[in-house]
């Protein structure tokens, strides 16, 4: 099926500007995992678009191929039913790509704004036409969408529908996503393929027609079938009973008197056959007689779009929606997050390196240390300022350490049964643990001898002072004095726990040796 | 072999017939042309009943190019067609390699293809004619580049010797990259191309490597990814042609290795050199360059400032080429000299580094290279 719309052999790159300057973001459209969506205006063009920002810290494996793939297959693409990208372009970690706007949204979320028990047949079919002829596309040029659902038909405000998202790094348009722990699997499991679930084998285009036949589902009723189970459920039910259409279709009489056509059910039982084999092709199944005689686009203007609200103002409805009723699990995630941040990221933070010595002969690359401690100042001079960082990592630790000794030696005592489990086998994580207490105490030790040197320095002047403003003088280097005693005192008791963690571990190495 | 001249005889013919349809309808609409010419076809393999062989289509093909190549931008109808014709034979030969739904490539049909397309220079005017193709048929043509060089006939690679032969072809494909239009697709058959290892070491050791550094830092995330793609494939796939490479070029190339790309603002780039840099670093075959590299304290000093990154993920990276420093049984007195005057930050930097997955070789190495680090005594000399 060649596409021979476009005469023009010249197949020009659109002139999108490819700095984030050219754009000005106007609102937030959808958030998924790690990338968000933006309704921009670009400034150039004078044309609305639509910005998907991925983040690309979070893809953790070194070479970018899956994204690379994506963009590659996102510029490379042209039919009126799958959206394509104008550009992509980087800014700092984040990937930008961006994408014309389609200003009514996804089905998805129009369902749930306006039509919650689902659309009306003769609109689905009109949607499960354009969206098939865009499938029918991805095929032929041998892509596989791998998660076709409303969440990813688009609708623009003329009632053109576009097929959005291949790839899989994250869900555009998507306001009810959720990060889901399959690490291998793709797709969203209700729309998910009984043998995308459990095979060996490997998907194939039939995953997708299955994934179509839900959808149809999901535009009919609001919702995709089993989706009052959750995720995990609705797999189990999958592969064990098999999801049998017929059934369903029982089911669903029982309930209520059936509103839908038998075209419509015979073409859904067609998607839904267990053995992929038997499914159409997607070339096949857009000659079924339920898409012979839809009506055209404008016909799901004046069905669908009727004040529907704007893309922009649903997606925040949601966010207080679910804010509300999801707020148990965000807590969760959120505390999650903020114990990481407490062992991780705030200490991170302190012991962050403010620049590495590479003064060897004659400081040829300046070494940089951020010289926060006012009372030290007089004695930092080049080489002691090894011993200043240290100080100041030193301080910072305690502080952690003092407010939240708890956490921390949980840390601690946790590597070190991770380290029992191991067992004997590999004696490297005792080494970790032991070099990383070693740092530390050495650090110890270096700040006491800071400290005792500063005590030292502060007696020199105290002797050497004397005269009227003694007395002044004298309170204030006591309070010094008085200060530096604490941080010694919060240092011994620092070290005697870090004692008694070394010889906990050692203990355990004999345990593990004996063992 | 008599078949082909059988085939090259009917061939004419076919023509023939459809040059006379052609003048008795000249008076009417292309349109009506078309569909006569169809149906000319149609009767002929009524009669005949023989298919077109693999070895017509890529001869038909070939012609319509001579002719998309020496007739520039002569908007008619007559050309139009000719561009649409050749869309529809490549499609085609793209299904005799790859199949379609209903059935696997046939590698005898494949065989004929390839033999054929090499044969003559289709070819080389099918990668010079492809900024004239729509983008299907660019597409369809790309595809068709990638898979003639697997095909073997009597088991030879035959594109490879071809390639040898015009091996001036390859500065086509990587100035592509200059060309947001036809990047993705000259990129992709370059990809292609290189598996064969002459021709990744004409790459290599051509002017264009250096123009790589630029490359995987255009503008276009799509284009700079597809070559930093390339460019990670001609520096890890042939090892030894990689590794004479290296030697041979030590100096320029990490030179602009560190300054361009591990240096760079941009963090996909830095992101990805490290990457690279460890993969070529840690492959044995390239032992003698990552002696010397990891005796550079320039290098060094650039490994440990992307070791401060805060981005976990390039720190680790980091780590991998950072780890050759260390556990360097040799190391220059200079070296130690950095090493020990960090030691207590370097320490301090690994008790508490480690990746989100768990992963037992990263943990070993990091013991091997705190033990390393804290063992270390400064040399006077």
């Amino acid at each position: 099926m060649a596409h021979d719309d476009e005469h023009d052999p010249k197949t020009k790159r659109s002139h999108y500007p490819l700095n984030p300057n050219g754009y000005q973001i106007l609102d937030e459209i959808g958030r998924g995992c790690s990338a968000i969506v933006y309704k921009a205006l670009c400034t150039t063009t004078s044309t609305v678009v639509a910005i998907k920002s991925i983040d690309l810290d979070r893809s953790t494996t070194g070479d970018f191929d899956n994204i690379r793939r994506e963009a590659k297959t996102m510029s490379l693409l042209s039919h009126p039913n799958v959206l394509k990208a104008h550009c992509s372009f980087t800014v700092g970690p984040r990937l930008w790509v961006v994408m014309p706007f389609m200003s009514a949204g996804s089905l998805q979320s129009i369902m749930a704004s306006s039509f919650p028990n689902g659309i009306s047949e003769n609109c689905i079919s009109i949607i499960l036409k354009e969206t098939l002829m865009g499938l029918c596309y991805l095929h032929d040029q041998g892509h596989l969408h791998r998660d076709i659902k409303a969440g990813n038909i688009l609708m623009d405000s003329n009632g053109s529908i576009k097929l959005a998202d291949f790839g899989v790094s994250a869900s555009v348009y998507e306001t009810s996503s959720r990060c889901l722990n399959l690490n291998e699997i793709t797709g969203t499991p209700y729309w998910m393929a009984p043998e995308v679930i459990h095979s060996h084998n490997g998907y194939s285009y039939k995953a997708d027609i299955w994934s179509f036949g839900i959808t149809a589902l999901e535009l009919a009723h609001g919702r995709p079938p089993l989706s009052h189970l959750p995720f995990s459920e609705s797999l189990v039910m999958k592969i064990t009973r098999g999801m049998r259409f017929s059934e369903y279709q029982k089911e669903e009489e029982k309930g209520k008197k059936s509103k839908l056509s038998k075209y419509f059910k015979e073409m859904v039982g067609l998607c839904l056959e267990q053995d992929p084999c038997r499914r159409p092709t997607a070339a096949k199944l857009l000659k079924h007689y339920l898409f012979k005689n839809c009506k055209g686009c404008d016909f799901l203007v004046k069905n669908l779009l009727h004040g529907l609200p704007s893309v922009e103002f649903r997606f925040k409805e949601t966010k207080v929606q679910r804010s509300g009723s999801m707020s148990k699990e965000h807590e969760d995630e959120d505390d999650d997050d903020e114990e990481e941040g407490l062992i991780g990221s705030n200490v991170k933070k302190h012991r962050r390196i403010s620049g590495w010595n590479f003064s060897l002969d004659a400081c040829q690359h300046g070494p940089v240390f951020p010289l926060v401690d006012s009372i030290s100042g007089p004695s930092t001079n080049t080489s002691c300022g090894d011993e200043e960082t240290a100080k100041q990592v030193a301080f910072s630790g305690e502080s952690v350490v003092s407010e939240n000794e708890g956490s921390s030696r949980s840390n601690v005592t946790d590597g070190s049964e991770g380290e029992v489990c191991i067992g004997g086998g590999s004696c490297v994580d005792k080494e970790v643990v032991m070099g990383s207490l070693m740092t530390l105490k050495r650090s110890l030790d270096d700040q006491r001898e800071k400290v005792i040197y500063m005590l030292a320095v502060v007696g020199a002047e105290e002797t050497s002072g004397g005269g009227g403003e003694f007395g002044g003088k004298e309170e204030k280097l006591m309070q010094v004095i008085e200060k530096l005693k604490l941080e010694l005192e919060n240092e011994k008791r620092k070290r005697t726990s870090l004692e008694m963690e070394l010889e906990f571990l050692k203990l355990n190495i004999t345990n593990t040796s004996d063992v | 072999m008599p078949f082909p001249k059988i085939q090259q005889r009917e061939r004419e013919r076919g023509k023939f017939s459809v040059c006379l349809l052609s003048t008795i309808h000249s008076f009417i609409q292309i349109s009506f042309i078309h569909s006569a010419a169809k149906q000319s076809i149609a009767m002929k393999g009524l009669f005949k009943s023989k298919p077109k062989t693999p070895v017509d289509l890529v001869r038909q093909t070939r012609d319509l190019l001579i002719y998309a190549d020496c007739n520039p931008d002569s908007r008619e109808s007559k050309r139009e067609e000719k561009f649409a014709t050749l869309s529809k034979l490549l499609r085609e030969l793209k299904q005799i390699l790859y199949g379609n739904s209903e059935a696997e490539p046939v590698s005898e049909a494949c065989a004929q293809l390839t033999q054929e397309f090499f044969k003559e220079n289709t070819f080389r005017l099918l990668i010079v004619c492809l900024p004239k193709l729509n983008l299907e048929a660019r597409k369809d043509a790309t595809q068709i580049v990638a898979n003639l060089q697997r095909q073997q006939v009597q088991s030879r690679l035959i594109a490879c010797d071809y390639l040898e032969a015009n091996i001036d072809l390859m500065d086509i494909l990587v100035s592509g990259y200059e060309d947001p239009d036809m990047a993705l697709h000259y990129g992709a058959m370059l990809r292609e191309c290189i598996r064969h290892q002459t021709v990744a070491r004409y790459v290599l050791e051509s002017e264009h490597m250096k123009k790589f550094f630029d490359y995987i830092q255009l503008p276009n995330f799509d284009i700079a990814a597809d070559a930093a793609a390339t460019f990670k494939e001609l520096l890890t796939r042939h090892k030894s042609t990689v590794a004479e490479f290296l030697s041979k070029n030590y100096d320029w190339f990490f030179a602009e290795y560190n300054s361009k790309l591990l240096e760079s603002p941009n963090y996909i780039t830095r992101r990805q050199a490290i990457k690279l840099l460890g993969d070529i670093l840690l492959d044995r075959s390239n032992s003698a360059v990552m002696t010397r590299y990891a005796s550079s304290r320039d290098n060094l000093r650039i490994l440990m400032n992307l070791l401060r990154e805060s981005s976990k993920s390039i720190q680790i990276e980091a780590f991998h080429v950072f780890k050759l420093f260390a556990a360097n049984q040799n190391k220059p007195a200079d070296i130690i000299g950095i090493l020990v005057a960090n030691r207590s930050k370097l320490l301090r930097l690994f008790a508490d580094f480690k990746p989100d997955k768990e992963d037992e070789q990263f943990e070993a190495d990091k013991a091997q290279v705190v033990r390393e680090i804290a063992g270390l005594e400064p040399r006077e000399n």
